[in-house]
């Protein structure tokens, strides 16, 4: 299975070695990957399709923290990887979401899944989605791959807030129509409930078993993460358009006094940007040239902007997260 | 920025990947320029949104920097909701009682005791704005006289003794009664079962 999408010039092979693409597709990791703490670090590599001089060649282009990622250290009489301790630390917050809505859960608490809910699993499976998309980018920028297993964690993480979200809306929401007008009773509502019928087939195909069976389709049909991230443009251009209200958007109270910050669709535009441009093959050739000239600084000056777009977004989505998660979390849902 | 040597060519060019990254990377620069001159703006926005929403002070349990009046009444109204609940459960398991159970019935209001002090409790708690708080005020003693007197009944010797109080008891009920309507109206929030 080829590891590289970045076209066809001949003279690039050294950069495309080099900066190993985790996945083509840019979708989840390949399924190689077990749990982020315990993946090889070629787990994103198919196995049987490498050649020995490949191999070597990667061995030699490993970055210095990969290497250094790679290092045992003892650690309560056995010996951890940094690289699984750093894995799970950056996974951590995946399942955030869905542990915001448990005491909902337990308390069988009908009210908060039917204020909050969409608000707290559709943002975290959001906040999920674009960490899983992230991680081609980075692999691009840096050159490293040790953090690539959590490509992996972050695309079922998302699948799980998704339906979560799915189900919980389908039960509590008081759309007419019974379950299906309740999952599917708006456009907006339809977007998502296609999301969720892609996601779920995308996640039980991730995993070794499916990626043998699929073998070389496994890889365009893991892609249909693409369709999944186009649906949500939809789903959130239909839930608040492209204009803003006077405030009464997103996590913020109407008196907040930056609506335009909280608009949904701008803070997914805002961190779609630099994930779309980072995988559009003729600007990673670009910076592989970059790179391979020495010049890394342009790239970085370069990019920069561009990567602060996406923080700008993601921080906002992340505050979205952290105070509808913390009102559904302690059972008083915000319905802003 | 965008020139590039292609192999063989021998001349520098311009990449798509170079013009392509470079336009995105000036639209960015671009948008955060705009974002930081719309970020400036924030606090007069803000201040003016509150005014115009009609905002309470730091009253959301979010810690956000606003409440409204209909929040401010639903979470006034969550937090009478269960102690009403338990004093009218407590009141009927003393009604059934007080006439030939002393241990139940004193059991009952001994119970009705600590939903009373609760309720206190959560009702000094509660951030009241500057101008319902001297209505819950009154409330809120108002609950402690009924309190004080459904304990003084609970520690009664007799059935005798016990039903000699309910009228007072009844009284300071009505007292409670009286306020909570008061503060309801305040807070715009309508009674529980109301």
């Amino acid at each position: 299975m080829p590891r590289n999408t970045v076209g066809p010039r001949p003279d690039q092979s050294w950069a495309q070695d080099y900066y190993q693409p985790a996945s083509p597709a840019g979708t989840w990791p390949a399924p190689t990957a077990a749990p982020p703490a315990a993946a090889p670090p070629t787990a994103a590599q198919p196995a049987g399709k490498t050649t020995a001089g490949h191999q070597t060649q990667r061995r030699t282009a490993k970055s210095r923290v990969d290497e250094w990622m790679d290092v045992d250290f003892k650690f309560g009489g056995s010996r951890i990887k940094r690289k699984a301790v750093a894995l799970v630390l950056l996974g951590l917050p995946a399942p955030v979401p869905l542990f915001f809505m448990l005491p909902a859960l337990l308390t069988l608490n009908s009210n908060t899944f039917a204020v909050s809910v969409d608000d707290t699993l559709g943002t975290g499976a959001e906040v999920c989605l674009f960490l899983c998309l992230l991680v081609t980018p980075m692999v691009t920028l840096t050159g490293q791959h040790w953090f690539v297993p959590l490509r992996r964690w972050y695309g079922i993480m998302m699948a799980a807030s998704s339906i979560g979200d799915a189900v919980a809306a389908s039960i509590t929401d008081d759309f007419a129509g019974g379950v299906f007008g309740r999952v599917a009773g708006h456009v907006f509502e339809l977007m998502g409930f296609f999301m969720v019928m892609l996601v779920i087939p995308i996640v039980c195909t991730s995993n070794p078993w499916a990626q043998r069976k699929l073998g070389k389709y496994w890889k365009r049909f893991q892609r249909l993460t693409y369709v999944v991230w186009g649906l949500l443009a939809c789903h959130l251009m239909l839930l608040e358009g492209f204009g803003f209200e006077s405030g009464n958007n997103g996590s913020g109270f109407a008196g907040d006094g930056d609506a335009v910050f909280h608009q949904r669709f701008y803070q997914y535009s805002a961190c779609s940007l630099f994930l779309l441009t980072l995988r559009l093959p003729p600007v990673r050739r670009w910076i592989a040239d970059r790179q391979k000239e020495g010049r890394m600084w342009l790239v970085w000056v370069t990019v920069a902007p561009i990567f602060a777009v996406f923080v700008l977004g993601f921080v906002f989505i992340l505050n979205e997260q952290i105070f509808k998660g913390i009102d559904s979390f302690t059972n008083n849902p915000s319905n802003e | 920025m965008t020139t590039d040597a292609y192999p063989g060519a021998g001349r520098p060019g311009i990449t798509a990947g170079g013009l392509i990254i470079t336009a995105v990377s000036c639209l960015s620069t671009l948008l955060l320029i705009a974002a930081f001159v719309y970020a400036v703006g924030i606090g007069q926005r803000h201040t003016t949104a509150l005014a115009a929403a009609d905002c309470e002070p730091n009253l959301s349990p979010s810690g956000q920097q606003c409440t409204t009046q209909p929040m401010m009444a639903a979470e006034y109204k969550a937090m009478l909701v269960p102690s009403s609940q338990q004093l009218t459960t407590d009141a009927a398991a003393y009604a059934a009682n007080e006439g030939d159970h002393l241990a139940v019935a004193e059991a009952a209001l001994t119970a009705e005791v600590a939903a009373e002090r609760a309720l206190g409790r959560s009702l000094a708690a509660f951030p009241f704005p500057p101008a319902i708080a001297p209505i819950a005020k009154g409330l809120i003693q108002a609950n402690q006289a009924r309190a004080a007197l459904t304990a003084e009944q609970a520690r009664s010797s007799s059935l005798t003794k016990l039903r000699s109080l309910n009228h007072q008891v009844q009284l300071a009920d009505a007292a409670v009664a009286s306020e909570m309507k008061l503060v309801a109206a305040a807070v715009d929030a309508p009674l529980p079962g109301a």
